[in-house]
């Protein structure tokens, strides 16, 4: 029971790191139904800046994670408006292969700039042991890190749900054809909407840094994984992301203690795959209906 | 009247006789390079490039049969790849046979079991659409590869080596030829306008009673049996396969040669595999002699990728075919 308890704690940090990469994608998605396969590598470049930030400049943790997000909100609103912007009317698939080809830009230029070999963010949080009831163990780190993601998924959901700019942002996703006759500034909602995703995947990156190692090519793999944690949940819908992140991390981290840590991903997917048959449409994703 | 449908047309057409010619030509010239390379008149590095072009134009070509003509985004076609090089190189390491007999199987197994598994998973995977149709070809590639590393008797992680090495650049360019074949035959068949038809619109197609969950399949059959082939020669070219070579970088590779060709056209798949490639080769020659500025070169291609996309939507050809690729129009 213990164990299980612990591997509980394991899965939720993963899990938040998951759902706050799949935030961004699901956004993203919502708005211009762009598939952005650049958002691994931006939750890359996050993580990389916050290490940078954190070793060279030596801040207190709380400036790493507002300035690395600030920085990585300026960076997807830049990519968004030199390789997206002028294709967003364009044939969908066009959108996403470019969004591949700056997915590779991004990690062969990290790995130009710093190398291809593994880094490790110096801790920055404590990491001493709390000891729970029941000889349950968790460390102070693990318990912020999860704390800090649902508070920003909180505060995510209060913005898209309670302020004006989110209401714009739900308009857009419902119908970016009509939003502009209602006096809507699209390019803007589209802006901040890559803001808050790349804003959220830096934050994934810092938490991921903190407990594993980090390398340029780390957002393919965290990055397809985000994504399909969002399409099980329903791609479009911020609940569902965080609730298919979840469950990715409690499939992955089970599997790990209880099978073999080689078949990690092939059981993770497989029950995904069993997932997509069963709802065909993600766990909270509205089916779209087809007019004729 | 009667005759002439069962028999068929009584003479090979015009159109036909061009596309014999064609392949002819092409298949002596390769047999004249492929020559050339053995007697050392050519560079090996030369015909190693064109060798591989040649499988990546088969990998791409029959992936544009699925996201091209049908209008579908996979993801897993590396997968497929992956189950063809190993089920053909265990054809041509365990039956032990001569060299064209081995040749022959190892091929045409690999091509068979790498459709038989995507018709199986095609059941499954057609239930869905759209982007939920990519994740769960992709996640198909992921467990493929995944299931591959965890079967000890093909090496695991660490691989498979001593595959008898049959593939040279003349096998990929017959293998080439046939694919062109088959792949054109199929798109200006009547099947082919089923799946274009399929792409322009579902719902009128399935009003008209396309069978659509059957099409789909047998499109992402086919498209898998080539992957398939093309493993196979992979393997048998490179003597040694590990599985991480069949993950999703291999997939983004050849989507990326694909939607940079453009899709729905058959000359486009070979544009984009010999415009990417050679790209590559010159960025890597132009930059050698700073080792530092080699690395520069995986940051260029993307670039050039992302300034064709944004100029040009549809890719290099987008729906548009060379003319001698496409079969004479009736009544000519």
């Amino acid at each position: 029971m213990e164990i299980i308890i612990q591997q509980l704690i394991n899965a939720v940090q993963l899990g938040a790191v998951y759902a706050l990469i799949a935030l961004g994608y699901s956004m993203v998605y919502g708005i211009i139904r762009l598939i952005n396969f650049a958002h691994g590598d931006i939750f890359m470049v996050g993580a990389f800046i916050g290490f940078l930030l954190a070793v060279k400049f030596k801040l207190p943790f709380v400036f790493i994670l507002l300035l690395t997000m600030f920085l990585t909100a300026l960076l997807g609103i830049a990519i968004e408006r030199i390789a997206y912007h002028k294709l967003r009317n364009a044939h969908r698939m066009s959108l996403v292969i470019t969004a591949l080809g700056v997915g590779t830009f991004l990690e062969n230029l990290v790995r130009l700039a710093v190398g291809p070999q593994t880094r490790q963010i110096p801790a920055q949080l404590s990491n001493n042991i709390l000891h729970l009831t029941n000889g349950i163990v968790v460390t102070e780190d693990k318990l912020l890190i999860i704390g800090i993601s649902i508070m920003l998924m909180i505060v995510l959901w209060l913005f898209v749900n309670k302020t004006l700019i989110g209401k714009a942002m739900r308009a857009v996703a419902d119908n970016i054809d009509v939003v502009p006759l209602m006096g809507i500034n699209v390019d803007m909602i589209v802006s901040v909407t890559f803001a808050i995703g790349s804003a959220l995947a830096a934050a994934g990156g810092i938490f991921f840094g903190q407990s594993y190692s980090i390398e340029p090519y780390m957002g393919i793999d965290l990055g397809w994984k985000a994504f399909i944690a969002a399409v099980v949940g329903g791609i479009g819908s911020i609940e569902g992301a965080v609730v298919g992140s979840f469950i990715l991390a409690g499939i992955e981290v089970f599997t790990v203690a209880y099978l073999s840590s080689n078949l990690k991903n092939g059981i993770a997917f497989a029950l995904l795959i069993i997932l997509l048959v069963i709802w065909p449409y993600g766990i909270m994703g509205k089916p779209s209906l087809k007019k004729v | 009247m009667l005759e002439k449908a069962i028999i068929g047309k009584k003479s090979i057409s015009a159109g036909s006789l061009k596309w014999i010619r064609l392949n002819a030509f092409f298949l002596i010239s390769a047999a004249f390079v492929q020559m050339l390379g053995n007697i050392g008149f050519i560079n090996q590095y030369y015909i190693h490039i064109l060798t591989v072009m040649g499988m990546n134009i088969i990998l791409v070509a029959s992936l544009n049969l699925l996201n091209g003509y049908l209008g579908e985004f996979a993801l897993g076609h590396a997968g497929f790849m992956g189950i063809g090089a190993y089920s053909g190189a265990l054809i041509a390491i365990y039956l032990g046979l001569p060299f064209f007999p081995r040749l022959f199987f190892s091929l045409a197994g690999a091509a068979i079991v790498s459709g038989v598994v995507a018709y199986i998973i095609g059941l499954i995977t057609f239930k869905t659409v759209g982007d939920y149709l990519a994740v769960i070809t992709l996640g198909f590639n992921m467990i493929i590869v995944n299931i591959i590393q965890n079967i000890d008797f093909v090496g695991g992680p660490r691989g498979l080596v001593g595959i008898p090495k049959s593939t040279n650049f003349f096998i990929v360019a017959v293998c080439l030829s046939f694919t062109y074949t088959v792949l054109r035959n199929l798109v200006y068949s009547n099947y082919g306008r089923l799946w274009i038809s399929i792409r322009e619109n579902l719902i009128a197609s399935e009003l008209m009673g396309v069978n659509i969950i059957r099409m789909k399949n047998l499109a992402f059959t086919i498209a898998a049996s080539f992957a398939g082939l093309a493993g196979s020669l992979w393997a048998q070219y490179q003597q040694f396969i590990n599985p991480k070579s069949f993950d999703y970088t291999k997939t983004t590779e050849i989507l990326v040669m694909l939607y940079l060709g453009g899709t729905g056209s058959l000359s486009g798949s070979i544009l984009g595999v010999v415009v990417y490639t050679i790209t590559m080769e010159i960025l890597r020659n132009l930059l050698e002699f700073n080792p530092r500025l080699v690395e520069l070169r995986m940051v260029i291609s993307p670039m050039i990728l992302i300034v064709i996309m944004l100029t040009r939507q549809f890719g290099l050809m987008g729906k548009r075919e060379w003319k001698w690729i496409q079969p004479e129009k009736e009544g000519n």
